[in-house]
C-alpha cells in the first residue's frame, strides 16, 4: 500500500515536470510581435457538463506581458454570482528567461461588485488580482475553476478578443455525457471541430487555433463578430435554476421563453384594467389606443435596473411595476404588454442586442446569450410598430439608434420569430439648419438659427432639453463652436408624431465672430456645423470599411455684409460624390448678401477596404472647406 | 475662496428641553399639485425638509456608538427629478466591526389616475445591500409609485462604532432645500471642533446642556445639545475646471479634539496643536516608524548610488530605482498598510507604502527627506486653522538639495524628479519631519509646464511645404506626451500612428530625444512634408501659420463664474515659424501682430512678425502665469483665449510678384 502511494506521487510529479512548458520569451515567433503588447502562449478552456445543473469551467492561461501597456491584460478578473461559483484559482509568474520567480493564490484576489450606478441590485461580482511585476517582459500562468449551476447557456469561446494581443496557441474543449446533445457554431474559425470520446466515456468537442497576430484597431471597422474567431455552443436539453427545457431553433427558444419566463408574469389588477379601458374610451384605431397607453406608461414609470435571481432573464410581475412604478427593460416591456392586453391589443416581447453599433442574432443559431435588452412589438396588420419602454420621453414607435435596423427575437405563444426593426436611412436622419446673420464692421454677427432634427438625429438635443433653462444656455454655448455667443432667446419644440422632429430656434449675437486685420474682415461662413476631426489614415488596411449610421446635414446660412465691403476671397464651390457620401458647398454673393450652402451626406453600409483612403480624403476635403475663411475687404 | 467659520460650542448651563424637532406638517393635495419651486423654477426636485440628529450613546451591546437618525421629505417636479427617489446609504465595514443601518421607512404621496391623493409605503423586501468592496457596502432602495409631482419621505438610523469620526452634515446638495436642520448630542467626555464650510450662513443655531444624558457603567456626564439650521439653500452647480465641489459646498464638519475615558477618567488629546500631531505621527507605527527605517534600505540602495558623489545625482538615482521597482496598487492614504519592508519585497504597495520607502531610502543615503501630507484635488482643501488629520489622503516626500526644494512621488514611473501628479496640486500640504516641527508648504508654487515648438518650412514649386518641426516639452506637458508615446509598443508604432492621424502631413523622418531621461525636456523632431496646395497656379495663396496646433474653440464660454478656474499649474507655450517662399512670391497680408496682457501679470498672449528675404519669421507666446484664477479674473482669462482664437483664425496671404 505504502509503495503504491509513493509510486503514485512519483507519477504525478513526473507528469507535472513533463508537462512543464518553456515560457522563455525569446521563443516567441517574430511574426507575432508587431502591434502586440502581450502574447498568449497557451490558453486552454475546458467546459465539462457533469449534469444538467452542473457545469465546470476549467481555464488555464499562460500569457507573456511584453510591456507596461499590457498590464490590463495581466489583470485577472473572474466574474461570479450565486449560481456561478469560483472553486479555485492559482498562478505562477515567470521571468523573461522562463524561470519561475513567484506565485499567487486565491487569497491575493479581491472582490468587487459589478453593479452600475443605475442598478438597484446586481448580484454579479468580480474577483480580481493585479500581479505586481515591474520587470518586463514576464509571463503569468494561472488556472481557475468555476462551477455553474445551469446548462442553459455557456460562455462563448473567443480565441482572441483583445486588441494588441497575439496568440501562439489557444484551445477549447467541451465535454459532456453522450446523452447531452449540443449544437455549435464556428465563426471565422480556421479549423474544424475534432469530436472524440474521452476516458470517462464523455463526448468531447475540441477546437484549436495557432499563431494569431495581434489585432490593430482600425476606424470604421465592422463589429468584431465579423472577424474574430469564435465558437458558440448551445444545449438541446437544459436546466436553468429550477426550470428545465429544450430548444434547437429560434422558434422553440422563443416559445420556451414565453411559456416559462413570461406567460405567468402579466397579471394586473382589475382596477388597472378598468383604468386602461377608460383611458382609451372613444378611440377606435388600435394604434392610437396603443399610443395612449404607451404614453400613460411613460408618464407613470421610470427605469431602474434590478437583477435578482433569475431576474437576468425573467421580468418582475406586471402588478409589481404597477405598484412600484419602476422596473428594468424586461419589467417595463412586460408591464406595457399587460396594459395593452387590457384593451385587447396583442404585442410581442422582443429580445434584442442594443447599442449604437448594429448587431443581430445569428439567423441560423439559437442561443440565449446573444441579447441584452427588450423592446415591445405591436404586430398590426400591414404595420409593425416597435416600442422602447425604458424612456420617459422617446416618441411612440421610435427606436432611435439604440435598437434600429437589426433582427430581434419576438417571444410569442406560438413560438419565436425573428423580426427586423426599422432602418432609418441617411436621407431620413436629417439635421437641417437655416440661419441668417448680419455681420457688422467690428466682426460681430447678429441673427437667428433654426435647426430641425429628424430620424436618428431627433434626439441630438435631448440632453439639453431636459436641463434647467440657465443650464440650457450654457450647454448651447458649448454645443456651438461660436465664441462669445450671447443667446438672446431660444426655444425647443418636439413633435412626437410618427416621424418625430425636434426644432431648435436660437436668436443670438456674437461679437468678434469675424477677425479684423487692417482693412479686412475674416470669418468662417460655416458658423455652427463644422466636422471636428478627420478619420486617421490606415496603411495596409485589414478590415472592410463599415459605416454604421448614415446621416444628412444640410445648412444654409445667409450673411448680410457690412456696407462698403466686398468679398476678397471665399471658399471654392465644391461637389464630391462617392459611394459612401456626398458633399457640396458653395458661397454665392447677391448684392450685399452672401449665401453659404453646405450639404454633407454619409451613407451607411459595408464598403471595400480600398475605399477607406477615399473616405479619409473625403473628410479631409470637408474639414478644409469647413475651416475655409471668407475675407472681406473695404473699398473697391 | 474657502470660508471656514468656527462655531464656538458654548457650554453654558441652560435648561434641558425636548430634543425632537417640531412635527412636520402633513402632506396635502396642494403640495402635490405644486408645479415648480418658486425660489428656483428650474429645480427638478427640492428638499422640503431635511433633518438629522447624531448622538454618542451606549448601544445595547454595551459599547459606545455614534447613532445618526436621518429623515428627508423631497418634492419631485419632473421626470428628471425621479432619480432623487433612489436612495443610497454608504456603509463602512471594518475588519472587526461595521456600521449598521436599521429602521428604514419610506413613503410616497402621489395623485393617482383619478386625481385622488394616495400614499404607498416602501416594501422592506425591496431594500438591497451590495458589497462594493472590502471596506464598503451600499444600501439601496427606490421609493415606490414615483411620478412627477409626488412627494417622498424616508428615514433611517445608521449606527456606527466609529464615534471618533463624528458625522458631518451637508446643508447644500445639487437640488435646493427649503430647510435643513442638524442636531448633535455630544457627551462631555468628548470635545469636538465644529467648522462650517461654504459661503452660506446658518439661519439659526442654539445650544443647551442636557443633564446627565450619558451614562455608562456608573460614569455619567452632561451633554452639549446643539441645533444648526439653514433655510432656502440654493442648489450647488458645478463648473468646469474647478477643484472638488466639497471645497465650496455648505456643510458642517466635526473634528475630535479631546476624549475622556468614562471609566478611568484618563484624558486623550486627539487633535489640538500641530505639535501634538507631529509627536503622534512620529511614533505612529504606520507612519513615523516606517519613515525611520533607514537601516532597512541601506543595503538595498548601496548598488544604486555606488560611485555617485553628487547629492542630487544620488537622490535622482534612488528615485528612479524605486519608480521602476514598484507597481502602485491604486490605493492612496497617509498610513502605510503593510509596512515598507513587505511592500518593498512584494514590489507593490499603496502611495504611503511607496513614498515612505522613498523617504527611508533617501535617509539611508544621507539625504534629508520629510513627508508631506496633502489632500488630492477631488478630496478637497485642507483646514489650515487647526490640524484635521482626516482632511489628508495622500503623502509625498520633500527633500532639499542645494537650496532647492523637490517634492517627490515615486508611484508613477513617468514622473520627472520633482514633479507631483496633477491630482496632488491642491492648495497646501503639511511637511512632517522626524526632527523639526511641522509647517505648511504651497503645493502649486514649484510646479510648471511648458511647451515650445519651432517650424522651419519651405514652400516648394509643386505646392508642398517641406521642412522640420521640433517640439520641446517640459513639466506636465512632457509627462503627458511621454505617456502618449509609451502607450505604443515602440516609437515606430507611435510615429506611424501620429502620421496616420495627420492625413495632409507626411512624416518622413523622426527623432524622439530624452524619452526615458525624465529629468530633461522631451524633444521631438519630425521631418515633414505637407500637401498645402494642389499646384502653384494661383495668384494668391491663403496660409494659416497655426497649421500644427490651432485653438478654434474657447474653453470658456460662460459670461461669468462663481468658483475659481483651477488648473493646478502655470503654463508657457511658444511657437516660432520660419517660412521660406519661392522666389516669385511676396507677402500681401501679414499675420496679426497682437499683445494682450492680463492685469497683474496674470497671463499674456503676444505675436511678432519679421519679414526676411523670400520669407518671414512669425512667433508667438501664450503664458498663463497662475495656477488658479479667481472668478473676478475670469473675464480676463476668457478674453485672453478670445484674442488667441481671433489671431489664429486670421489667414496670411501670399501673392505672385
Amino acid at each position: 500500500m505504502k509503495l503504491f502511494l509513493t509510486l503514485l506521487l512519483f507519477l504525478v510529479l513526473y507528469k507535472g515536470a513533463g508537462a512543464q512548458e518553456n515560457y522563455d520569451v525569446s521563443l516567441i515567433s517574430k511574426d507575432l510581435l508587431p502591434y502586440a503588447s502581450a502574447v498568449v502562449r497557451n490558453k486552454q478552456v475546458n467546459v465539462e457538463v457533469k449534469s444538467l445543473d452542473n457545469t465546470y469551467y476549467h481555464i488555464k492561461t499562460a500569457i507573456t506581458i511584453l510591456n507596461k501597456n499590457a498590464d490590463d491584460v495581466a489583470h485577472i478578473g473572474i466574474w461570479f454570482d450565486k449560481n456561478r461559483v469560483i472553486k479555485s484559482i492559482k498562478g505562477l509568474v515567470y521571468n523573461q528567461f522562463g524561470k519561475q520567480v513567484s506565485k499567487f493564490s486565491e487569497s491575493d484576489f479581491e472582490d468587487q461588485n459589478l453593479g452600475t450606478q443605475s442598478s438597484l441590485f446586481d448580484d454579479a461580482k468580480i474577483r480580481h488580482f493585479n500581479p505586481a511585476i515591474t520587470d518586463y517582459p514576464y509571463t503569468i500562468v494561472y488556472e481557475y475553476e468555476i462551477k455553474s449551476k445551469q446548462t442553459l447557456f455557456f460562455d462563448d469561446w473567443e480565441a482572441n478578443d483583445d486588441a494588441g494581443v497575439a496568440v501562439e496557441k489557444s484551445s477549447y474543449t467541451f465535454s459532456c455525457k453522450p446523452d447531452f446533445k449540443i449544437r455549435y457554431k464556428e465563426i471565422n474559425m480556421p479549423g474544424k471541430v475534432v469530436i472524440a470520446t474521452n476516458k470517462q466515456g464523455e463526448d468531447t468537442y475540441t477546437w484549436e487555433v495557432n499563431n494569431l497576430k495581434a489585432i490593430k484597431e482600425e476606424p470604421y471597422s465592422p463589429s468584431a463578430d465579423k472577424y474574430l474567431s469564435k465558437v458558440k455552443v448551445s444545449p438541446v436539453k437544459f436546466q436553468y435554476l429550477g426550470t428545465s427545457g429544450s430548444f434547437s431553433n429560434w422558434n422553440e427558444m422563443g416559445k420556451w421563453i414565453n411559456d416559462n419566463l413570461l406567460a405567468s408574469r402579466r397579471t394586473i389588477s382589475p382596477v388597472t384594467v378598468a383604468h386602461m379601458k377608460q383611458l382609451t374610451e372613444g378611440i377606435t384605431d388600435p394604434k392610437l389606443k396603443a399610443k395612449k397607453i404607451y404614453e400613460y406608461m411613460q408618464s407613470k414609470t421610470h427605469y431602474i435596473s434590478v437583477q435578482v435571481g433569475i431576474g437576468g432573464f425573467q421580468p418582475f410581475l406586471a402588478d409589481d411595476v404597477d405598484q412600484q412604478n419602476y422596473g428594468d427593460c424586461k419589467a417595463l416591456v412586460n408591464y406595457t404588454q399587460a396594459l395593452l392586453k387590457a384593451v385587447d391589443i396583442d404585442s410581442y416581447y422582443c429580445i434584442v442586442k442594443a447599442g449604437r453599433l448594429k448587431k443581430s442574432p445569428l439567423v441560423d443559431f439559437a442561443s440565449m446569450n446573444q441579447f441584452d435588452h427588450v423592446i415591445l412589438c405591436l404586430p398590426f396588420k400591414n404595420d409593425t410598430t416597435f416600442l422602447e419602454c425604458t424612456s420617459q420621453k422617446i416618441p411612440f414607435g421610435f427606436l432611435s439608434d439604440f435598437t434600429d435596423d437589426r433582427y430581434v427575437l419576438a417571444c410569442t405563444p406560438t413560438g419565436g420569430k425573428l423580426l427586423h426593426t426599422p432602418k432609418y436611412t441617411a436621407q431620413y436622419n436629417l439635421q437641417q439648419c437655416r440661419a441668417s446673420f448680419v455681420l457688422d464692421t467690428t466682426g460681430k454677427i447678429t441673427g437667428q438659427m433654426n435647426t430641425e432634427f429628424k430620424g436618428t438625429q431627433y434626439d441630438n438635443r435631448d440632453y439639453i432639453i431636459e436641463e434647467a433653462p440657465a443650464e440650457q444656455v450654457k450647454s448651447l454655448q458649448k454645443e456651438y463652436p461660436i465664441n462669445n455667443m450671447y443667446i438672446e432667446k431660444f426655444a425647443f419644440q418636439q413633435d412626437k408624431g410618427l416621424q418625430p422632429v425636434t426644432t431648435e430656434t436660437i436668436k443670438l449675437e456674437a461679437p468678434d465672430y469675424g477677425s479684423i486685420n487692417g482693412n479686412k474682415i475674416i470669418f468662417l461662413p460655416n458658423t455652427g456645423n463644422r466636422i471636428e476631426r478627420i478619420p486617421r489614415e490606415v496603411r495596409n488596411r485589414h478590415f472592410e470599411m463599415y459605416i454604421n449610421t448614415g446621416y444628412t446635414d444640410d445648412d444654409e446660412i445667409t450673411f448680410t455684409l457690412p456696407a462698403g465691403y466686398h468679398v476678397d476671397m471665399r471658399p471654392e464651390a465644391t461637389t464630391i460624390n462617392k459611394p459612401f457620401g456626398k458633399f457640396s458647398v458653395s458661397a454665392t454673393v447677391m448684392g450685399n448678401q452672401l449665401k453659404y450652402k453646405r450639404k454633407l451626406q454619409v451613407i451607411d453600409g459595408y464598403y471595400n477596404k480600398e475605399l477607406y483612403a477615399e473616405l479619409v480624403a473625403f473628410y479631409q476635403s470637408v474639414w478644409e472647406s469647413d475651416s475655409s475663411n471668407i475675407t472681406l475687404i473695404k473699398g473697391n | 475662496m474657502k470660508k471656514i467659520l468656527l462655531i464656538i460650542i458654548s457650554v453654558l448651563g441652560v435648561q434641558h428641553f425636548t430634543m425632537a424637532q417640531a412635527a412636520w406638517p402633513t402632506v396635502n393635495t396642494d403640495d402635490l399639485k405644486a408645479k415648480r419651486y418658486d425660489k428656483d423654477t428650474s429645480a427638478h426636485a427640492v428638499y422640503l425638509n431635511e433633518f438629522g440628529v447624531s448622538r454618542i450613546e451606549m448601544g445595547s451591546d454595551d459599547r459606545i456608538h455614534l447613532n445618526y437618525d436621518y429623515r428627508a421629505r423631497i418634492k419631485i417636479y419632473d421626470p428628471k427629478g425621479l432619480s432623487n427617489g433612489t436612495i443610497e446609504i454608504p456603509i463602512h465595514n471594518g475588519d472587526d466591526n461595521s456600521e449598521e443601518v436599521t429602521d428604514i421607512t419610506g413613503i410616497t404621496y402621489y395623485t393617482d389616475d383619478n386625481g385622488l391623493m394616495q400614499s404607498a409605503t416602501l416594501d422592506p423586501k425591496k431594500i438591497f445591500t451590495v458589497r462594493d468592496y472590502k471596506y464598503q457596502s451600499t444600501m439601496k432602495f427606490a421609493l415606490p409609485a414615483l411620478r412627477p409631482g409626488c412627494i417622498i419621505e424616508f428615514s433611517y438610523r445608521l449606527s456606527s462604532p466609529y464615534w471618533d469620526n463624528f458625522r458631518k452634515w451637508n446643508f447644500q446638495d445639487d437640488i435646493p432645500k427649503v430647510r435643513s436642520e442638524y442636531q448633535v448630542h455630544i457627551p462631555g467626555f468628548w470635545n469636538f471642533n465644529a467648522s462650517l464650510r461654504g459661503s452660506l450662513k446658518l439661519s439659526h443655531t442654539e445650544s443647551e446642556i442636557e443633564r446627565e444624558c450619558f451614562s455608562s457603567r456608573g460614569s455619567k456626564c452632561d451633554c452639549s445639545f446643539i441645533k444648526y439650521s439653514m433655510n432656502d439653500i440654493p442648489a450647488f452647480i458645478t463648473e468646469d475646471y474647478m477643484t472638488a465641489p466639497k471645497n465650496f459646498l455648505s456643510a458642517i464638519y466635526f473634528e475630535l479634539v479631546e476624549f475622556t475615558n468614562p471609566y478611568t477618567g484618563a484624558r486623550t488629546k486627539v487633535t489640538k496643536e500641530w505639535s501634538d500631531v507631529d509627536r503622534q505621527l512620529r511614533i505612529n507605527e504606520d507612519f513615523g516608524s516606517q519613515l525611520k527605517r533607514k537601516e532597512l534600505m541601506k543595503d538595498r540602495i548601496g548598488a544604486v548610488i555606488a560611485g555617485k558623489t553628487d547629492t542630487l545625482e544620488k537622490a535622482q538615482a534612488i528615485y528612479a530605482y524605486l519608480q521602476k521597482w514598484f507597481k502602485w496598487n491604486d490605493y492612496i492614504g497617509i498610513y502605510s498598510s503593510d509596512g515598507i519592508k513587505k511592500a518593498y519585497e512584494n514590489h507593490t504597495g499603496s502611495v504611503p507604502d511607496i513614498n515612505l520607502t522613498l523617504a527611508a531610502a533617501l535617509g539611508a543615503a544621507g539625504i534629508n527627506a520629510d513627508a508631506v501630507l496633502l489632500s488630492t484635488r477631488e478630496h478637497g482643501n485642507v483646514n489650515t486653522l487647526y490640524p484635521v488629520l482626516s482632511d489628508f489622503n495622500y503623502v509625498v516626500i520633500k527633500t532639499v538639495i542645494g537650496n532647492k526644494t523637490y517634492l517627490l512621488d515615486a508611484t508613477d514611473p513617468l514622473l520627472a524628479f520633482g514633479l507631483l501628479p496633477r491630482n496632488c496640486l491642491n492648495d497646501k500640504g503639511r511637511v512632517i519631519s522626524l526632527t523639526k516641527p511641522s509647517y505648511w508648504i504651497d503645493l502649486n508654487a514649484m510646479q510648471k509646464t511648458s511647451e515650445s515648438r519651432s517650424l522651419d518650412l519651405t514652400l516648394l514649386d509643386n505646392g508642398k511645404l517641406k521642412g522640420t518641426i521640433t517640439n520641446y516639452y517640459s513639466g506636465y506637458k512632457a509627462y503627458e506626451e511621454r505617456r502618449a508615446i509609451k502607450k505604443f509598443n515602440s516609437i515606430d508604432e507611435f510615429v506611424e500612428n501620429l502620421d496616420e492621424k495627420l492625413p495632409k502631413i507626411k512624416i518622413i523622418n523622426s527623432k524622439i530625444g530624452n524619452l526615458d531621461s525624465l529629468n530633461l525636456p522631451l524633444a521631438e523632431t519630425y521631418e515633414i512634408e505637407i500637401d498645402a496646395y494642389d499646384n502653384m497656379n494661383h495668384n494668391r495663396l491663403a496660409f494659416n501659420p497655426f497649421l500644427w496646433d490651432k485653438i478654434t474653440n474657447n474653453p470658456f464660454k460662460l459670461a461669468e463664474r462663481d468658483y475659481p478656474v483651477d488648473w493646478g499649474v502655470p503654463s508657457d507655450t511658444r511657437l516660432i515659424l520660419t517660412m521660406h517662399l519661392p522666389a516669385g512670391y511676396t507677402i500681401e497680408t501679414p499675420p496679426q501682430v497682437v499683445a494682450f496682457k492680463m492685469p497683474n501679470n496674470g497671463g499674456m498672449f503676444a505675436t511678432s512678425f519679421e519679414p526676411m528675404e523670400n520669407g518671414f519669421t512669425f512667433s508667438n507666446i501664450t503664458r498663463l502665469s497662475k495656477a488658479v484664477y479667481s472668478s473676478e479674473e475670469y473675464p480676463y482669462l476668457k478674453e485672453l483665449f478670445n484674442k488667441i482664437i481671433l489671431t489664429e483664425k486670421s489667414d496670411m496671404m501670399f501673392k505672385k510678384k
